[in-house]
């Protein structure tokens, strides 16, 4: 189910009374059942592995725990739960093979990398591995396996992980109760798209009687109408536009790709942050709260600020669990690089299985790289010059957009190299087209109508976002009624004058 | 309650918003000069009707009113539906003297195309004849257009009407020339074109139509990119001959000058200047 479809709209009407009508245990049951039905609504085949990671990950939360406190843990056995007890003699048995902590946790993790592996990148690597026997001169003798990626699985393996790791580092207590662990892992807003919320931020939530309250309501409406907005009104009228650049580069004149490729750029800015938007008003109107996921990432004058604007629970997520466990940037410059490169080459790949997405991983990491080998002779020439400092900030930023951008070609890319195309090739025909400067003009640009609308929709967002540094338009939603009746009918209207309405899927769920 | 009130307030100012700025907007598609305004307006009488998808664009206006001094009107959109192009023929012959002829371009019996027939929502008021047609294959395309005006203008029709409401639309042609290279890129992958039942009967009711009118009609082929290879056309030709019991002129492969080609299946300005000549030689036009 996507929430931009009608289906969706009939979903999220009943949804609200039951679970407003419900509390505690049956209140929970709503919300998992829920959850299951709008992820089954794709495929019901793949929930079993949505139940069996759940189960997996609680598990061993729990074996870590009794590791921990076999008292404690043998006490909540007898007062806990039917499905808590029944997992008492397993955990027992489990434990009786005396591992340590740090092997249940590296157990899990290879269990969970494991299912990420074989769904997301079996056929990656069997390729690539045979790509690479076939250069040395040998022929490989295999096949591949029509492997179906499962919605969201990337972001809900990450999520769930997160949880056995913060039990194992004492973060957050183990959670007792499989039904309030797997809403959280199911939890329908958030599920195939993020942002990837964390057991430390969400589980104490879900201990709270939440209630219906109407400034949550009016923020939480707010936000689902932005990230409407930014999803069928820019990104899905934009993307016609870009599909064309990608799939026949050759066909367009230089200034046509480069706006193909600016439009990109905003296509998956706004359809990611528009998802992300719909998951945290919806998440506001229940009572919870997610993390921000994107801060006006393209206004960024340095790419570890951009990267601490856009997507930041995936970033947050890889700092924290990835580049400050390999020792971040505590042992010399080298190793920093190293962990930079490492940390933003594995992000890369997380985000699809073709080699196109790690070096657009790798690109970022020697942008991160770069800047710290750069900042520091370009703040002493700001000084030397005296440069006035909105144009330090103008040429940054600018800088960080224009390379961001350079990187976004090989990630849209990469999409086609998932389809079966050649991404590199593709990406290099974009590029090659645009250093070309071939007919550089307006008037080359094929399809002015779709061109123009882009524009147009672009500087609305542009305005819109700028403006609201200075006015604070959510807040004053939230206050003044008149703001808010004002602010939500011209999201409306933007909507019904720009919207494109095909219920099409948001670009992150191939990831 | 009281906290609720602001909820109603909302869907007032959205529907007052909606049906001021809607009205305005749809105030432009009337007094534009694009060609369905004009339609509509009965500005349009012509002596030569001109029918096509977007390869109907190819019969450039201009030129041929100056080489045969007579009116023309062309009734042509990129990726034009069969059934669009049958309502709208017959809305054009019931609003004005019959033309002398009315030249088809056949391709367009190629395709039905319900998110361009979504654009033409704007044009329903005129037309009961459209209006039927996104009633009965867009249900809610109809009915959002009823519940926002800014719905009606949200389609590429309505911003091609702002583009053209103080400026003919008669020199629209794509203008350009084809990368020899892509051209050659895409010669070994040829394309097919296909029509159905549904197609067919809406061609024939269109062409018995203008021919119960007293029109002339003349069905075309237009050119191909030369060397490029459309299957299935000779089935597609033979298919349309039958059910209207006409000949199909072919001038597939009558342009051999690749410059004469912005893309594979479309003449720019020179090809077509020449197209069009050709089209005279045989007299097809005027």
């Amino acid at each position: 189910m996507v929430f931009n479809s009608l289906v969706f709209l009939v979903f999220i009407v009943l949804f609200f009374p039951l679970y407003f009508g419900t509390k505690g245990r049956l209140r929970m049951w709503v919300c998992l059942l829920a959850s299951y039905l709008f992820y089954g609504w794709w495929d019901w085949r793949f929930l079993s592995l949505v139940v069996f990671s759940t189960v997996m990950d609680w598990w061993f939360g729990l074996l870590i725990s009794y590791q921990d406190d076999r008292e404690g843990t043998e006490q909540r056995f007898a007062q806990g739960s039917p499905v808590l007890r029944a997992f008492a003699p397993v955990t027992r048995a489990a434990s009786s093979l005396q591992w340590s902590r740090g092997r249940v946790l590296a157990f899990s993790m290879v269990m969970n990398l494991g299912f990420l592996g074989l769904f997301k990148y079996f056929n990656f690597f069997a390729e690539s591995f045979a790509e690479l026997i076939t250069f040395f001169g040998m022929k490989p003798n295999w096949h591949t396996l029509n492997i179906i990626l499962p919605v969201g699985i990337s972001f809900y393996t990450f999520q769930s992980m997160s949880y056995t790791i913060d039990v194992y580092r004492k973060e957050i207590k183990w959670e007792p109760s499989l039904l309030r662990f797997a809403t959280f892992i199911a939890f329908f807003p958030q599920l195939v798209a993020g942002p990837i919320v964390r057991a430390v931020d969400f589980l104490p939530q879900m201990y709270e009687d939440k209630r219906f309250s109407w400034h949550n309501f009016n923020s939480g409406l707010g936000r689902v109408l932005w990230g409407f907005f930014k999803k069928v009104a820019i990104a899905d009228s934009i993307a016609p536009f870009v599909d064309q650049v990608f799939d026949v580069p050759q066909a367009f004149s230089s200034s046509h790709l480069l706006l193909g490729v600016i439009f990109y750029s905003f296509q998956i800015y706004c359809d990611f942050s528009g998802y992300s938007d719909i998951a945290i008003g919806l998440a506001r109107m229940l009572g919870y709260t997610f993390p921000e996921n994107f801060r006006t990432p393209y206004f960024s004058t340095s790419f570890s600020e951009f990267w601490a604007r856009w997507h930041i629970s995936l970033s947050s997520w890889l700092r924290d669990y990835l580049y400050i466990p390999l020792g971040g940037s505590r042992h010399g410059k080298f190793n920093t690089y190293k962990n930079n490169m490492i940390t933003m080459l594995l992000g890369g790949l997380w985000h699809g299985a073709n080699w196109a997405f790690v070096f657009w991983g790798f690109l970022h990491g020697l942008y991160l790289i770069l800047q710290r080998l750069v900042q520091p002779v370009w703040r002493g020439f700001v000084r030397t010059t005296g440069m006035p400092r909105w144009l330090d900030q103008g040429v940054a930023m600018l800088t960080v957009y224009a390379l961001t951008l350079l990187a976004w070609v090989y990630f849209r890319a990469g999409s086609i190299g998932l389809m079966g195309g050649d991404s590199f090739g593709t990406a290099n025909a974009v590029l090659g087209g645009i250093f070309s400067f071939q007919n550089f003009n307006f008037d080359s640009i094929v399809n002015k109508f779709q061109a123009m609308k882009g524009i147009l929709l672009i500087v609305i967002l542009l305005f819109i976002e700028v403006s609201n540094f200075y006015f604070r338009w959510n807040e004053r939603q939230l206050d003044v009624p008149a703001w808010r009746v004002t602010g939500f009918a011209v999201l409306l209207w933007l909507i019904a004058l720009f919207g494109t309405f095909g219920g099409s899927a948001f670009i992150y769920f191939q990831f | 309650m009281k906290n609720a009130l602001w909820i109603l307030a909302l869907l007032l100012v959205f529907f007052v918003g909606d049906r001021l700025v809607g009205s305005l907007m749809l105030r432009q598609v009337d007094q534009s000069q694009f060609r369905y305004s004009r339609l509509y307006r009965s500005e349009a009488a012509a002596e030569v009707l001109l029918v096509g998808n977007s390869r109907g664009l190819t019969f450039y206006q201009p030129y041929i009113e100056s080489v045969s001094g007579k009116s023309t009107f062309n009734l042509s959109y990129n990726g034009m539906p069969m059934d669009l192009a049958k309502a709208l023929v017959q809305d054009y012959l019931d609003r004005y003297p019959a033309p002398e002829r009315m030249v088809v371009d056949i391709t367009t019996c190629d395709r039905e195309n319900d998110q361009l027939l979504a654009g033409f929502v704007p044009y329903t008021r005129f037309s009961p004849r459209i209006d039927s047609l996104i009633g009965q294959k867009l249900a809610w395309v109809w009915w959002s257009s009823r519940l926002s005006h800014l719905f009606s203008v949200n389609n590429e029709v309505f911003q091609r009407a702002l583009y053209y409401r103080k400026r003919s639309d008669e020199d629209w042609l794509l203008d350009r020339v084809i990368n020899p290279e892509l051209a050659k890129s895409h010669l070994d992958k040829p394309s097919s074109i296909g029509t159905n039942p549904y197609l067919t009967q809406q061609f024939k009711e269109m062409v018995a139509y203008a021919q119960s009118k007293n029109v002339k009609v003349e069905l075309v082929i237009g050119p191909y990119y030369p060397g490029y290879n459309v299957v299935n056309l000779d089935k597609f030709k033979a298919e349309l001959e039958q059910a209207t019991n006409m000949q199909v002129r072919d001038y597939r492969a009558a342009l051999t000058d690749p410059s004469g080609f912005g893309d594979l299946s479309h003449p720019n300005k020179n090809g077509s200047m020449t197209y069009i000549d050709l089209l005279r030689k045989d007299a097809v036009l005027p």
